[in-house]
């Protein structure tokens, strides 16, 4: 019995399927299609070996789910920069006014070499909710991928959502996303992209209004019965996964909200800073010798409340917003291992299911019926053991079915998540260290700036038609 | 109050507040002019004693000063160094009779009894050492300023505090100048019932008064600026803590974290010697916060001298007017003294007219002397005080260039630790 009990991951182990994407390239002889290689376990039990292949290839989701397997392993480091082939950008934000509401739309612009596209349109406009129904869309679609996360629908600092500072933060976001997808190598094939991307507007209004109701409501039970489920079989990968996630979203938490301290003490630095300029300026007035020193130092202290100002929109465009995207990536993520571990209990209550029929048939052989109700009624109490026994035969084969698809489904998805989250590590690896590097070298020129205005300043308290020189002994 | 300047611009007054030992002045050779050229003096070594005295322990401290003669040409250089202990009231009263014996002069200001304008992390205790220190400096640059006043510098009780360390106070005393103060009545009277005020006196006082308000407002902002400043840079600290916990979870970037985050601590500790060295500027600058009372000091002393003078000539007026009036042979008007008297017990006989004629003469050439010598004095107060007003100015001009180059060097600096802590943090960075 200990087979059964056995988890997909001993199938993934004869697969190979551990290497990690960059040997895969390499090793693609040992690579074994799950789905093909059957289940090498030594099984006695006659139900697994009239396993019908065929019947695990069943809908559209698992085909293209098996395809990204192959896709997936395919996928070695460099794969962004050298299979690219998916070009988006997004740009010019303009309002529409119509009778019952103003929105803006975005341009997206696609280049690609890709065959699909041909004779496509290749420039369209977008409004923030188009991009909100591609991506659920895209996740109902590829529950156990990780969908890049779409920036805030509301601004936090609740800035008027046609200002030019929340447009050109939401394109950058928007941005984002779209090239996320372009760089996935089984989501960027995703037909509803492909729609989002070329459709002409009403074209794209009447794909929107198809329905997918039911996937919505598959991938939210799946995803409340993962939330309560007390993991036992989690694969260690996932563990550590899980594990990790949770950290990184504790720490991206601390630094959001560090930033945020640093930002309002900063601002409140700024407004003190500005009303001290004009204390000088004030001065120099009732000042006849020292009012070029005074208004020297008013204009230089003016100037630097103008580069601590720059300092501060960029640190909360260029730092705090990409944190706070990073915060809602990593609980999408969350999600997504939610949902895996979903899948996994189902497949466990399956197992356990089957595992106690089979326990069951094994005491029918020997149960004695003479008690049993059936022959309470009358009948012949080895005619009773006899329909009993056919019908946990039949509810065997049907488990045992239902087992091999959910086993199926589980392995794909193993397979796409552990890819998605190598990929997402080294774009985050990447974004962590662009964002952290964009902090420092912000700091660096803030101080720099400021360093040659000061620099300028001792030059100017001292103009040149005073002998101010003599006897002026300037403190190392 | 003879001058023996010979013009304004050879003045040595040029000390330098930031250094706390000034050592004898290099250029002027011929001329002695003030203390300073010749003798070295420091305030130092603070220390806490404890007086048990009947009501209560009363502590306080006292710091050493030290004198010792630099030029060989002078007297008393062989003599070696002096030394003895003062407190903060000594100071005091020497100050009070320094500005009660020198009207015309503008008296430097002692340092803040309290803490003012002070920041979240500014010492407040005046037994906190920081505070000590900065007072230190302060009752140096305070006595090295009158050393280097030409006529200050040649005070027998100034040097007596410098050097003399028993008696002094008695010596204070004897001299009896709190006689000589002026009561606060006659001040307040004068500043309102002047006649023909000198506008440049006016102009000094408003001067006064507005130095003291842009001065206030520069220090009020400062405060809460080094308030918002030492949180920026405390808070950055933080970094240090989240990038050691997040370190733990990573492989590539968790070297770099750890790194990155020394340099976050490193920052965040920075700010501590800044904001010490701000206070030596918002102390420099509360000295001349408190020049602003001695400029009005002397505007006020000029007042007076000038009341005094208006009241004597009042004075000369009105004993020529009743002497005119008595030549005439009119009879003083019904409402004055002699008027009511005339009509309750008769008019004077000739005799006794000719008598008050003759007083009154006698009163009127006192008065005629007594103007004569309060408009001389007067005139000389008047030459003094503006002399020295001006000499003041140009040491403000000075001091101040000075102060605010001095800040924005500091903020130079700042800045150069902050791009060298950033480009750090940023090698740091890169390795992720």
């Amino acid at each position: 019995m200990a087979e059964e009990t056995a988890t997909p991951h001993s199938v993934k182990d004869d697969a190979e399927l551990d290497s990690s994407p960059t040997k895969a390239a390499d090793e693609n002889v040992k690579f074994r299609d799950p789905l093909l290689s059957g289940f090498d376990r030594e099984s006695d039990d006659d139900g697994m070996e009239s396993l019908d292949l065929n019947a695990s290839i069943k809908s559209d989701q698992t085909v293209s789910r098996s395809s990204s397997l192959i896709a997936n392993f395919k996928l070695d480091e460099d794969a962004d920069a050298e299979t690219k082939d998916l070009f988006i950008v997004v740009d010019d934000p303009e309002k529409h006014t119509s009778t019952l509401e103003s929105y803006i739309t975005f341009r997206v612009q696609t280049k690609t070499n890709r065959s699909e596209f041909d004779g496509a349109e290749l420039s369209v406009r977008r409004r923030y909710n188009d991009f909100l129904w591609l991506r659920q869309r895209l996740e109902e679609t590829y529950c156990t991928h990780l969908v890049p996360p779409l920036p805030a629908k509301h601004s936090l600092k609740r800035l008027d959502r046609f200002s030019p500072e929340f447009l050109r933060v939401r394109e950058g976001a928007l941005q984002k996303f779209l090239t996320r997808l372009a760089d996935h190598p089984v989501l960027s094939f995703d037909k509803n992209l492909f729609v989002f991307l070329t459709a002409k507007a009403w074209e794209f209004q009447a794909h929107k209004k198809q329905g997918s109701g039911i996937f919505s409501r598959v991938t939210d039970s799946l995803h409340n019965m993962g939330a309560s489920y007390m993991m036992k079989n989690r694969p260690p990968e996932f563990v550590v996964m899980h594990e990790y996630i949770q950290t990184f979203g504790e720490k991206l938490g601390v630094m959001d909200r560090i930033s945020q301290r640093i930002l309002k003490e900063s601002t409140e630095y700024l407004t003190e800073l500005t009303e001290w300029a004009p204390c000088f300026m004030l001065w120099a007035n009732s000042e006849d010798k020292l009012k070029a020193s005074l208004l020297a130092m008013s204009k230089n202290i003016e100037e630097c409340c103008k580069e601590l100002k720059d300092m501060i929109d960029s640190t909360e465009d260029d730092f705090a917003q990409p944190l706070k995207e990073y915060i809602l990536y990593t609980e999408s993520v969350k999600g997504v291992l939610r949902r895996r571990d979903a899948m996994q209990m189902e497949y466990d209550m399956i197992v356990e299911e089957l595992a106690k029929k089979k326990e069951e048939r094994e005491q029918i052989k020997t149960s004695d019926q003479t008690y049993s109700i059936g022959a309470f009624l009358g009948k012949d109490p080895e005619d009773v053991k006899e329909t009993k026994r056919e019908k946990l035969e039949q509810q065997l084969v049907d488990l045992t079915q239902q087992m091999d698809m959910l086993n199926d489904r589980l392995v794909v998805a193993n397979a796409d998540l552990k890819a998605d989250m190598e990929r997402w590590h080294i774009n985050k690896q990447r974004d962590m260290k662009e964002i952290f590097l964009n902090m420092a070298e912000r700091n660096i020129q803030y101080y720099e700036r400021c360093l040659e205005k000061w620099e300028n300043t001792v030059r100017d308290i001292h103009p040149r038609n005073e002998n101010a020189e003599d006897g002026i002994i300037v403190s190392s | 109050m003879a001058d023996e300047e010979n013009s304004p611009e050879l003045n040595p007054e040029k000390i330098t507040p930031e250094q706390n030992d000034v050592h004898a002045d290099r250029a002027k050779p011929t001329t002695k002019m003030s203390l300073l050229q010749w003798m070295e003096i420091t305030v130092s070594e603070p220390e806490k004693r404890t007086n048990a005295s009947m009501k209560m322990q009363d502590t306080y401290i006292v710091y050493l000063i030290e004198t010792r003669v630099t030029d060989e040409n002078m007297k008393g250089y062989s003599d070696g160094a002096t030394s003895l202990w003062r407190r903060y009231s000594e100071f005091e009263l020497l100050k009070n009779y320094l500005e009660t014996t020198y009207p015309t002069i503008i008296i430097p200001p002692l340092p803040e009894k309290k803490a003012t304008y002070t920041w979240q992390n500014a010492p407040t205790d005046k037994f906190d050492p920081e505070f000590i220190e900065r007072r230190r400096a302060a009752l140096e640059v305070f006595l090295l300023r009158i050393a280097s006043h030409t006529i200050l510098s040649t005070d027998k009780i100034f040097m007596g505090f410098m050097q003399q360390d028993s008696g002094w106070k008695d010596a204070v005393y004897s001299t009896d100048f709190q006689s000589k103060a002026e009561s606060k009545l006659k001040a307040i009277s004068a500043s309102f019932r002047l006649r023909k005020p000198d506008r440049r006196f006016e102009e000094v006082k408003n001067y006064a008064n507005e130095l003291q308000t842009n001065i206030s407002n520069i220090l009020k902002y400062r405060a809460r600026m080094a308030d918002k400043l030492y949180a920026i840079h405390k808070v950055h600290g933080n970094y240090a803590r989240v990038f050691g916990e997040w370190s733990c979870i990573e492989k590539d970037m968790s070297e770099p974290l750890q790194s990155a985050g020394h340099y976050m601590d490193v920052l965040a500790s920075s700010i501590d010697p800044m904001l010490e060295e701000e206070e030596h500027f918002a102390d420099q600058l509360k000295e001349y916060l408190a020049f602003s009372d001695s400029l009005r000091s002397v505007c006020r002393k000029y007042e007076c001298v000038q009341y005094d003078l208006e009241r004597a000539d009042d004075n000369l007026s009105a004993k020529a007017k009743e002497r005119d009036l008595l030549v005439q042979g009119k009879s003083p008007g019904t409402f004055s003294l002699s008027g009511v008297k005339s009509k309750l017990f008769g008019s004077d006989t000739p005799e006794q007219r000719e008598l008050k004629i003759k007083q009154l003469e006698e009163q009127i050439k006192q008065a005629e002397i007594e103007l004569k010598q309060a408009t001389q004095e007067t005139q000389l107060h008047v030459q003094s005080a503006l002399k020295d007003i001006e000499r003041f100015k140009r040491q403000k001009t000075k001091d101040l260039q000075e102060i605010f180059t001095n800040y924005a060097i500091m903020q130079i600096k700042q800045c150069k630790k902050g791009i060298a802590i950033w480009t750090s943090a940023k090698d740091c960075f890169v390795k992720m």
